[in-house]
């Protein structure tokens, strides 16, 4: 299991290693000077005494008589009494050796100290000792050269080291301590402009959805953050307030047409009529019916595509004869309309030939509606031609491009970010009389699932007159990349 | 025509039994799976409609049990899921076709009339009459006592299939998915235009109109003088 600790122990807790790695590395170099220091000390000290001894062995007092020589170095280290002095022949025998301490035969290499004199530290009894070991040239020519070793107890040294060692070791973890300390006040201080997020947030409900994060008030790095969350509100604000509206949208249209069959019904019913009046009324509520029944089946569809449209199978399909196919389609209806058709360029996409086919039903059916209506206002048409729509593919980069643009009315331009809305119906759609043909207000919106379960996207632009419906799609070309085939298919037609 | 109907909801099974009977079938109903999985393999029917949800034994369980046990006829689901598994599932043991509630009678009795007539083999005549109507397949020719009625490729299309379906209610999206392969809930106004440009052509001039508009149903062709 992952251990989830707070923000402000986590800084606390580095905090206290930070400082402490830092008071242990400090602590540890400073030692290592003084050790060094304490050696310089002790070499100069030493080389002093050396330089001395040398001179004197140079000339000694008594040409071959080792207790005379022994006798002046008494003599001339009697002012220091630390001081300690072996001297060794070739041969191995000590000529001279202090009575306290025995010759430090392990600690010296000999080899070295040929090459160089050699400083080194030994242990002896309780104490520890320090020497500088060197050759020296003598006039007694039976003893030359002679290994000479001069040493001091360094035992003061010893006792600093240990008293700065302690000293260390109680100011680290105390240092620590209160670093820590100080890290959690300021962990804490730091990270209060989160609590007043969190408050905040905590105020948004669904009743309270245009409730917004203070972006000014936290600091700078936390403006990103507040950013994004607030723009994660107005998304679900927006698809809320769509969802709510959608809701109220499909009570609304489905209690008319039920409110209808209910009086037609009820009112056929409260004398006898003749057959043709029953006939009459049943063969309306069938109408009204049926075209609850086709609503029914288009919110399923597009309450399915919420969750996201899986394709159920995909294959090439070449745009261009499909719309073809569509153009044969709606040629008679397009005709008695007074608009004319037409359609350009070739195109090859992957996708559901169905679904492909219902969104470009739809736009097709919703063009020429729409230009069959602007011809009718009367603005600027004369003749028979009453409008025209167009269709034109393109494919460039990867990108398949449709563009069905309509003549007649213009579409407001704030009406344009609801045309792809559900029940969104211009108002020139709304059915002019009950239990016609009319669109359900569906349509579009089908149109933008299947788009967008394509990979694909749709835009409306409408200028001075008429409107452009524009859908992207991913080139077949391309691998088909951003439409995905299902493992688990879902049905997307009405009817099989 | 013996069909057996398989539906639990007693309006719907009511109501599909009277359609049914009719348009001229002999009808059993059965509100239970295990009833109507006995009388199906027991009595002989011509054809089943079944639904899928069923108290007892659901649908699957019915249409397993009868194709492993040998029964043939054809059988139509009837469901409430529209969801592509469910079709695939029923195709896969053995049902013949697939229709979602809820669906418009016409587009019932059509698909029945579909599948009772998939099992005879008899060949469709090259020449179809109805009354004076004459449709000529292989020579693409269409005649009404005598005078050659030009039609474009889908008016003929259109024709063939009133003809061929004579007396048969044609609902619009059935017209829509056999003439012009659209396979969805389409603009039906294509489908009226179609229809009044087809009659301008072969009922108008003439005194006897064939093709009726049956009213919040579809279209029929027939000889009859209207009621």
């Amino acid at each position: 299991m992952k251990l989830a600790l707070s923000l402000t122990a986590r800084l606390t807790l580095l905090f206290v290693l930070v400082s402490s790695s830092v008071l242990i590395g400090l602590g540890w170099l400073l030692n290592a000077a003084v050790e060094r220091h304490f050696i310089e000390m002790d070499r100069g000290l030493l080389e002093g005494k050396v330089e001395v001894l040398e001179r004197l062995l140079a000339s000694p007092p008594q040409a071959g008589e080792i207790q005379a020589l022994d006798d002046a170095v008494i003599d001339m280290f009697r002012s220091d009494p630390e001081l300690k002095i072996f001297v060794q022949t070739v041969g191995g025998s000590l000529i001279l050796a202090p009575p306290d301490l025995p010759f430090p035969e392990q600690a010296i290499d000999r080899q070295r100290v040929d090459q160089a004199d050699m400083i080194f530290s030994w242990r002896n009894g309780g104490s520890r000792y320090r020497g500088l070991a060197t050759t020296m040239q003598t006039a007694l020519p039976d003893l030359a050269p002679l290994l000479v070793v001069v040493a001091i107890n360094i035992d003061h040294h010893e006792r600093f080291m240990a008293r700065y060692g302690r000293t260390l070791s109680v100011f680290i973890p105390v240092a620590a301590f209160l670093s820590g300390l100080l890290g959690w006040w300021a962990a804490r201080r730091g990270l209060s402009p989160l609590h007043l997020l969190q408050e905040r947030a905590a105020s948004v409900t669904a009743s309270q959805l245009d409730r917004r994060l203070p972006e000014e008030s936290v600091p700078r790095e936390l403006k990103g953050l507040a950013r994004e969350l607030n723009r994660m509100l107005i998304r679900l604000e927006e698809a809320f307030r769509r969802l709510s509206n959608f809701s109220s949208d499909l009570a609304h249209e489905m209690r008319t047409p039920v409110s209808n069959l209910l009086t037609q019904t009820q009112v056929a019913l409260s004398r006898s009529r003749t057959e043709g009046e029953y006939q009459e009324t049943l063969a309306s509520n069938a109408e009204e019916l049926d075209r609850l029944s086709r609503m029914i089946a288009d919110m399923l569809f597009l309450a399915r595509a919420e969750n996201g449209l899986s394709l159920p199978s995909i294959e090439e399909i070449r745009l261009h004869d499909e719309i073809a196919d569509l153009l044969e389609f709606y040629d008679a209806l397009a005709d008695e309309a007074g608009v004319r058709l037409q359609a350009s360029g070739r195109a090859v996409v992957r996708g559901n030939r169905l679904m492909l086919r219902r969104a470009l039903s739809n736009l097709l059916s919703n063009a020429i509606r729409h230009a069959g209506q602007g011809g009718q206002g009367g603005q600027g048409c004369e003749g028979g031609e009453a409008g025209e729509v167009r269709i034109d593919l393109a494919e460039e980069s990867a990108v398949v491009s449709l563009i069905v643009e309509n003549s007649g009315d213009p579409i407001p331009p704030e009406v344009i970010p609801m045309i792809f809305d559900r029940f969104y119906r211009a108002e020139s759609d709304r059915p002019r009389h009950e239990g016609a043909t009319g669109g359900l207000g569906l349509g579009l919106a089908i149109t933008q699932a299947i788009v967008h379960a394509h990979g694909g996207h749709v835009s409306v632009t409408s200028g001075r007159a008429g409107a452009s419906f524009r859908v992207t799609l991913p080139s077949g070309k391309s691998g088909g990349n951003g439409v995905r085939e299902s493992d688990a298919p879902k049905n997307l037609a009405n009817r099989p | 025509m013996k069909v057996l109907i398989v539906e639990d909801e007693r309006k719907t099974g009511q109501y599909l039994q009277q359609g049914l009977t009719e348009a001229g079938y002999t009808v059993d109903l059965s509100p239970d799976g295990v009833e109507g999985l006995h009388l199906a393999l027991t009595e002989s029917y011509d054809l089943m409609l079944l639904d899928v949800m069923l108290p007892g034994m659901d649908g699957w369980q019915v249409l397993e049990t009868l194709r492993r046990n040998g029964r043939d006829m054809p059988i139509l689901l009837l469901t409430a899921k529209d969801q592509v598994e469910d079709r695939v599932r029923g195709l896969d043991l053995g049902a013949d076709d697939y229709l979602i509630k809820p669906f418009a009678f016409s587009e019932l009795l059509a698909r029945v009339r579909t599948l009772l007539r998939r099992g005879r083999t008899e060949p469709e005549p090259t020449t179809l009459r109805v009354a004076d109507l004459e449709l000529d397949r292989l020579g693409h020719r269409a005649t009404r006592g005598g005078e050659r009625i030009d039609l474009t490729a889908k008016e003929f299309a259109l024709l063939e299939l009133f003809m061929r379906r004579q007396g048969e209610v044609l609902p619009r999206s059935l017209i829509a998915s056999q003439v012009w392969d659209m396979n969805f809930d389409s603009d039906t106004n294509v489908v009226e235009v179609a229809v009044r440009r087809l009659r301008r052509k072969v009922d108008e001039p003439f005194e006897r109109r064939l093709i009726r508009t049956v009213r919040g149903m579809g279209y029929v062709m027939e000889d009859e003088p209207e009621a």
